[in-house]
């Protein structure tokens, strides 16, 4: 799907660009159409790419602390441990975690755009804090709408355990 | 044999009439038709061309004592509506591609119609001139001065008889009005005012003024990044002169009242149907996109065509049309592709027949479907050079969408893509259809007995 997803992507901006030199001037609808293509092809292979990775890391034993292996072990159980963590983390700290939470939330809505888009249990912790937590549903409900591509990518620099760091910081 | 009405799409067997334009198989880029449009009597047919051409064809006066002789359209006019321009300040092109032309209804003897690029709307007159004044005094025939010496006799001159002359000339030229690509013109049931849209922004104008337009719809967001839809076609209702259509690039479509304020950007009516999510891809905005939309003459129906689908909304109904047809489903599955080589951009029109009981649009191969409303049946014809013996009936065609392959169906990989109708006419009276291939127009007409 993300193969499918990266061709799109390809095309649309090659399309996009090419839209450019065309006579008659940039042709809105079109470029319109392209750009809405190409964000939706472009969602579902960082998605599909953290997938990947957050597979990747999985097979990989995690970093022997017990703190970090806690979280894992505790949110496929229960994850009202984490939350007073969460609650008492610094607003820095809540703002970077917003903003994976924020595109993780974009992938679930955005999910609708692909048949084949993978439900993100890939990150069990963000699926666990998005249930307890509601108020950070509420936030991430009201960023949504402003979020451009620059924060999905630098979701995908921080770690995959956004309550790891958590744990860190405080 | 239903005649006079239009009516009867399968009832009525379709033959080849004529075909105009070059057999070359190597089309001129100037020579592509972008636009048909018969006039309110169907006595003539325009057509608009990528090289800003104009050809206007003329029904010859049937011929009653030989009803088997079916009238015939020949060229009547032919100009240059649209220059190719150069706007310096945004260093932009111009292209002279007609992209519409409508008629206004016949007020005297001369023709008026609207011709738009992506930029300037005209108001064409088209007139003739069969008689010409003769007999000058002091003139010569040829229009020298005569030698006043040898003028020894006064005559009054005369008008005589001369070989007919169609003369168009550009009498209102509407321009600087739109900041984006004009899509639509419409004019008003009340024969003093049109409307021209843009992608962002409808215009109102009156026909007598040129210097200044109403600015009636108007959706660019305050900051263009937010933009996610735009206006893809506009439409007077033909009999209330205050009410308009506009349809968007998100598949919806809006009916506007001028009389609930000056700026119709809050809608009266919004009609739009709710999605098959199991339809959902990536392609979906694209193909949800409404290219055309046209009101029914009696304006209680409006249709909609998108990329794969022609749909039939009741006007007081918004919550979604009353008729949905397939006009090429075996392409849901190729949408990537016709991604890949720009064909999913395509915009295909739609048209009624006089009575409103079929409707026709194009598709690939050549193709153009017929849907019968009141029938509940649909058929697909070609416009082809191989079908062009006069009075030839039209085969239905039939596309394979996949499986085994029937006698005489055609399988969905063997169509030609580039051979696409995005343009099509239906006479308002009677069972003559105009279909525009890349850059020839047919004409066909319904078989007489």
């Amino acid at each position: 799907m993300d193969v499918e997803a990266k061709r799109i992507m390809a095309v649309s901006i090659g399309k996009l660009y090419s839209l450019r030199t065309q006579r008659g001037g940039l042709r809105l609808h079109r470029s319109l159409l392209l750009s809405m293509t190409m964000r939706a092809a472009r969602d579902i292979y960082h998605t599909a790419q953290l997938l990947r990775d957050a597979e990747e890391e999985q097979v990989v034993p995690c970093a022997p602390d017990a703190a970090t292996e806690e979280p894992m072990e505790i949110s496929k159980d229960s994850p009202q441990t984490l939350t007073p963590k969460e609650v008492a983390v610094k607003p820095q700290e809540t703002l970077e975690e917003d903003k994976e939470n924020r595109c993780a939330s974009e992938r679930h809505s955005r999910k609708r755009r692909g048949k084949t888009a993978v439900e993100p249990d890939f990150l069990p912790l963000k699926k666990a804090k998005m249930d307890t937590d509601e108020e950070k549903q509420h936030l991430q409900g009201e960023v949504l709408r402003t979020n451009n591509g620059n924060s999905c990518r630098q979701a995908e620099t921080l770690s995959a355990f956004p309550t790891n760091r958590a744990i860190v910081a405080c | 044999m239903v005649s006079g009405a239009g009516g009867g799409g399968n009832d009525v067997q379709w033959c080849f009439s004529q075909v105009k334009g070059a057999i070359d198989d190597d089309v001129a880029e100037a020579d592509i038709i972008s636009t048909v449009e018969f006039n309110h009597s169907g006595e003539l047919l325009a057509t608009g061309d990528k090289g800003g051409r104009v050809v206007i064809f003329q029904q010859e006066t049937e011929n009653k004592s030989q009803p088997q002789c079916r009238s015939e359209y020949n060229v009547y006019s032919t100009f240059q509506s649209h220059e190719p321009e150069f706007d310096y300040l945004k260093s932009l092109e111009i292209e002279e591609k007609i992209n519409k032309i409508r008629w206004l209804p016949q007020k005297n003897a001369a023709q008026f119609l609207l011709s738009t690029n992506d930029k300037t709307i005209k108001l064409w007159k088209i007139s003739e001139r069969d008689k010409r004044p003769e007999g000058y005094n002091l003139k010569e025939e040829d229009g020298r001065y005569r030698d006043a010496t040898t003028i020894t006799t006064l005559r009054v001159p005369v008008f005589r008889p001369m070989d007919l002359m169609v003369e168009a000339s550009p009498r209102r030229v509407f321009a600087n009005a739109h900041t984006y690509h004009i899509n639509s013109i419409s004019v008003n049931s009340d024969n003093e005012t049109y409307l021209s849209a843009d992608d962002l922004r409808i215009n109102l104008w009156h026909l007598e003024i040129t210097d200044r337009s109403f600015n009636i719809v108007d959706i660019k967001p305050a900051n263009m990044e937010e933009l996610t839809e735009v206006i893809t076609a506009a439409e007077f209702h033909p009999h209330q002169c205050n009410t308009f259509v506009y349809s968007s690039s998100k598949g919806t479509i809006r009916l506007c009242d001028m009389r609930a304020s000056a700026l119709c950007d809050k809608h009266s009516k919004l009609f739009e149907e709710p999605e098959d999510p199991s339809n959902r891809s990536f392609f979906s905005e694209i193909i949800s996109s409404i290219s055309d939309v046209k009101f029914s003459h009696n304006g209680r129906y409006m249709m909609t065509r998108d990329y794969l689908s022609v749909k039939i909304w009741d006007l007081n109904m918004e919550n979604r049309p009353v008729e949905t047809y397939q006009v090429h489903e075996y392409l849901r599955s190729k949408l990537c592709s016709l991604y890949e080589n720009d064909c999913i951009f395509d915009k295909f029109e739609c048209c009624w027949n006089g009575n409103d009981s079929v409707v026709m649009t194009g598709s690939y191969n050549n193709f153009f479907r017929m849907l019968d409303r009141t029938q509940r049946r649909d058929v697909t014809l070609e416009a082809s050079r191989e079908s062009c013996k006069p009075r030839q009936v039209l085969k239905p065609r039939r596309v394979c969408a996949g499986g085994k392959r029937k006698k005489d169906e055609i399988s969905v990989d063997s169509l030609d893509f580039n051979k696409k109708i995005l343009h099509t006419a239906w006479h308002p009276q009677e069972n003559i259809i105009a279909v525009a291939t890349t850059n020839n127009l047919y004409i066909f007409q319904e078989k007489v007995n």
